[in-house]
């Protein structure tokens, strides 16, 4: 969400021919709109210029391992649950040059980024994604060390949240607490209806935004409506994680045998780490010209599911799957809370949808608290 | 050195610092003291000795001989260590040479009136050979660490890539 | 900024670009032992070089462009101001590439980083520093900096094993350090001829180490986890409280700063929370393999 203050909520009524001014008041507010829209057979997140683009008439049926396209019976606009995109590929970039290197007579200089991204508006975030953005901002911007890239793409970002009105197999949001209603860290929040939006503002800026827009009061039973519709999202939740005492849980339990059993099935393939929206593991590489008196530090994601991730004099720390998913999942679910208060999970089960086998963490979990058989 | 002086000196040894009082009277009157210049060989790899050695003070090393490289230099002791457990072990075959380094003083017990005191009173059995096992285990861990190579220039080939960390 | 946005403002102070390097010039090589030197290091900047200040037991980043960056801990004494000394082993492309440098030749610099070694905790205490191999240059500011304040500590001793008399570090200064009042005892694992020294691994020393008080003493070890493990696990069995055990932690660090993740051992980032740790914090994720 954008840095400007706080104003108290006003519920209006935003009819869907309306809403299609949303992209030319954000564009006049100089921000570049980026929101869910249809690529490669998924509802990807990318720059888009009108309502044309968002995935009008689809949803996504998710399980482990599995995520497909289906058409719906209605033109709901966002009517699908959350896809392989997160947000953070646009505040932490899958690739950025965090540092350049110019030799002169003076010998070698340096300069940190040049990073100057434009005002992003976020249209379409989901209330874990709210989560994860909280969760990324404990990570690069709390500690005693700031990311330059990641705080200045978040700060100038608008953020335009849509609750949500159904979900996946594979969330567990209300397990970890983080929705599936939107409740803060968003400028605009909108509940789609099948005749248009309830929408909100929690910022000056948000505020100003529906100011330009054309609403109307929302009425008593409109905003039931929206309240039904949320409250369809919650009942479809299945899936559960129990994490009472999951810190102490998984660090009390590093040679449990359940670690060998999951990484028989585990590829060590990187996915769930990608598409995790607060995993934040990078690794720097050189690039430099040809002349070799340019150089670029290119910063990109990295993963803790890469063998030689933990490469230390001559060997890797973590030569073996189960190290490796064991430092995840005891890093997501348990370390992460010592290191930035919170758990690094949100629930959105992406991990669990993108796994190319369909490693279900609630699984792991529950098989560690001796749950299951 | 008559016996109650040497009690006292045993008593100081890390060795036998743990043991008993009756244990100590038993072992002091084995023991005998011996000054060892440097450089003495207190006994040869492969050859037979009687004596199982405390040292007091100075320091000893062991040394076990290999074709083409000559003594080669396994381990230094020091002050309230134990050497020569062949002696009472293994009917005193030597494994490695002894050979003091620097002027030293050592404890002497006689490896056969130990045997014969093992054999007639257990307990002292049990707590002479207590302190043997210990003094040899940490021997033997200390001798997997050397093993080990730790501080060898570089454990395994580096591959060329520009994740190294030294700190 | 709004009061329900979450992250707190940055400090002022902060608003410096962690992933910035500073240029220093190379103005001295000394060889030390095969394959390492000690490379004295000169900020180019006259108010970067003025600021600049490390505790003993941090480290820095090192950046050679196109080559890569190195986190390398800083050996100098922490009251020398004009250079920086950085004791360094050749084990990758990185130091190989630094190992063909020479004097006036520049590079990038970040730091220092990390936590340092608890001197305060040492004042009217004994001091034993265990180390093995190029663990000892992690060290070495300790050592200038408990030799500055000698009177105010107890009994200082070094117990230092290295691979072999000929790769034993900063050979020519032990002389210095006895004098001025810490006591160096050296040994080796494999000897060589003509060494009349010590021969054993280094965990014998601290099992040897006379006039040895556990409950008045400090302990800082560095060196390979294994060395360190046993030489904490001696430590225990004369009589040392884990509180009493600080060791130098090792890892893949890459940023420094705790954003780039591949540093963890368990809840801690080795560059931020490390490398120096007191050993009770550090202890449940030692033995632990692969963590």
């Amino acid at each position: 969400m954008t840095t400007s203050t706080a104003v108290k909520s006003k519920e209006r009524f935003l009819s869907k021919e309306a809403f299609a001014q949303l992209f030319t008041v954000l564009r006049d507010h100089g921000y570049t709109v980026i929101g869910p829209t249809i690529d490669q057979e998924a509802i990807v997140y990318d720059r888009i210029h009108s309502v044309d683009d968002l995935p009008l008439g689809w949803t996504d049926e998710q399980a482990p391992g599995s995520y497909r396209l289906k058409p719906r019976d209605d033109e709901a606009l966002f009517g699908y649950v959350v896809g392989p995109h997160s947000w953070k590929r646009f505040l932490f970039p899958p690739e950025a040059t965090i540092a350049e290197a110019n030799k002169t007579d003076a010998g070698w200089q340096f300069e940190g980024t040049t990073d100057d991204p434009p005002k992003f508006a976020f249209l379409g975030v989901r209330a874990c994604e709210l989560a994860a953005m909280r969760v990324q901002d404990r990570v690069f911007l709390s500690g005693a060390y700031v990311d330059p890239i990641y705080q200045r793409r978040r700060s100038r970002s608008l953020v335009i949240a849509v609750n949500c009105t159904q979900a996946a197999s594979t969330c567990f949001c209300t397990s970890m607490r983080t929705g599936p209603q939107c409740t803060s860290g968003y400028d605009l929040v909108l509940t789609e209806l099948a005749s248009g939006f309830v929408i909100d503002a929690a910022t000056a800026e948000g505020a100003d935004i529906l100011d330009s827009l054309e609403t109307t009061v929302a009425l008593i039973e409109t905003q039931q409506e929206a309240r039904a519709a949320r409250q369809q999202a919650v009942q479809q939740i299945e899936r559960r994680m129990d994490t009472t005492d999951i810190r102490d849980l998984l660090l009390s339990n590093l040679e449990h045998p359940r670690w060998s059993h999951v990484a028989e099935r585990c590829l060590s393939c990187t996915n769930c780490t990608m598409v995790c929206p607060t995993c934040f593991c990078s690794s720097v590489k050189e690039v430099s010209d040809l002349s070799g008196e340019h150089v670029e530090r290119q910063r990109h994601w990295d993963s803790c599911f890469n063998f030689d991730f933990s490469y230390m004099n001559g060997g890797n720390v973590r030569d073996n799957t189960r190290s490796r998913y064991r430092q995840w999942l005891t890093h997501k679910l348990s370390s992460w809370i010592d290191q930035f208060g919170t758990s690094g999970c949100v629930g959105c089960g992406r991990c669990i949808t993108w796994c190319p086998v369909g490693i279900d963490l609630t699984e792991e979990v529950a098989a560690i608290r001796g749950d299951v058989p | 050195m008559d016996p109650s002086q040497l009690r006292f000196i045993l008593e100081e040894l890390r060795f036998s610092a743990m043991l008993p009082a009756e244990v100590l009277d038993q072992l002091a009157a084995a023991s005998t003291i011996k000054q060892i210049p440097a450089g003495t060989v207190i006994f040869r790899e492969g050859g037979t000795n009687d004596n199982l050695y405390l040292i007091r003070d100075g320091r000893l090393a062991l040394e076990m001989s290999v074709p083409g490289r000559g003594a080669v230099r396994i381990l230094t002791l020091g002050a309230g260590e134990m050497v020569g457990w062949s002696a009472l072990l293994d009917e005193g075959k030597m494994t490695a040479s002894a050979i003091a380094v620097e002027d030293s003083e050592v404890v002497v017990a006689e490896a056969e009136k130990l045997r014969q005191l093992c054999r007639a009173n257990r307990d002292f059995g049990y707590h002479l050979m207590e302190q043997m096992a210990a003094a040899l285990s940490k021997r033997l861990v200390a001798t997997r660490l050397q093993l080990l190579d730790l501080f060898a220039a570089s454990p395994t080939p580096v591959p060329d890539r520009t994740s190294e960390s030294e700190a | 900024m709004s009061s329900s946005y979450v992250a707190p403002l940055p400090d002022p102070r902060l608003a410096t670009d962690p992933w910035r390097a500073s240029t220093v010039a190379i103005r001295a090589v000394r060889p030390e032992v095969e394959g390492v030197s000690t490379y004295d290091l000169a900020f180019q900047d006259e108010a970067v070089r003025a600021s600049y200040r490390f505790a003993p037991g941090q480290f820095n980043m090192l950046y050679l462009p196109g080559a890569g960056e190195i986190a390398i801990s800083i050996s100098d004494d922490p009251r020398n101001t004009a250079t920086c000394a950085h004791t360094i082993r050749v084990a990758g492309n990185v130091t190989r590439t630094l190992a063909g440098m020479k004097v006036g030749d520049t590079l990038g610099l970040r730091g220092p980083f990390g936590t340092s070694w608890p001197l305060a905790e040492c004042i009217g205490r004994d001091v034993v520093l265990v180390t093995g191999g190029i663990g000892l240059a992690p060290i070495r500011p300790a050592i200038c900096a408990l030799l500055h304040q000698r009177r105010q500590f107890g009994r200082l001793n070094l117990l230092y094993g290295a691979r072999s008399p000929d790769t034993l570090l900063y050979a020519r200064e032990y002389d210095d350090w006895s004098e001025r009042g810490l006591i160096v005892h050296t040994t080796v694992d494999r000897s060589a001829l003509g060494w009349m020294g010590n021969v054993g691994v280094v965990t014998l020393l601290l099992e040897r180490l006379r006039s040895f008080d556990p409950r008045n003493t400090v302990l800082f070890c560095c060196g390979p986890e294994v060395m360190m493990r046993f030489t904490v696990l001696t430590a225990l069995n004369r009589g040392m409280s884990p509180e009493q055990i600080w060791i130098s932690m090792e890892r893949n660090m890459q940023c420094a700063v705790g954003l780039c993740g591949h540093c963890q051992l368990g809840p801690d980032f080795i560059c931020k929370d490390g490398p120096v740790f007191r050993y009770d914090r550090i202890a449940p994720f030692l033995d632990v393999e692969g963590l």
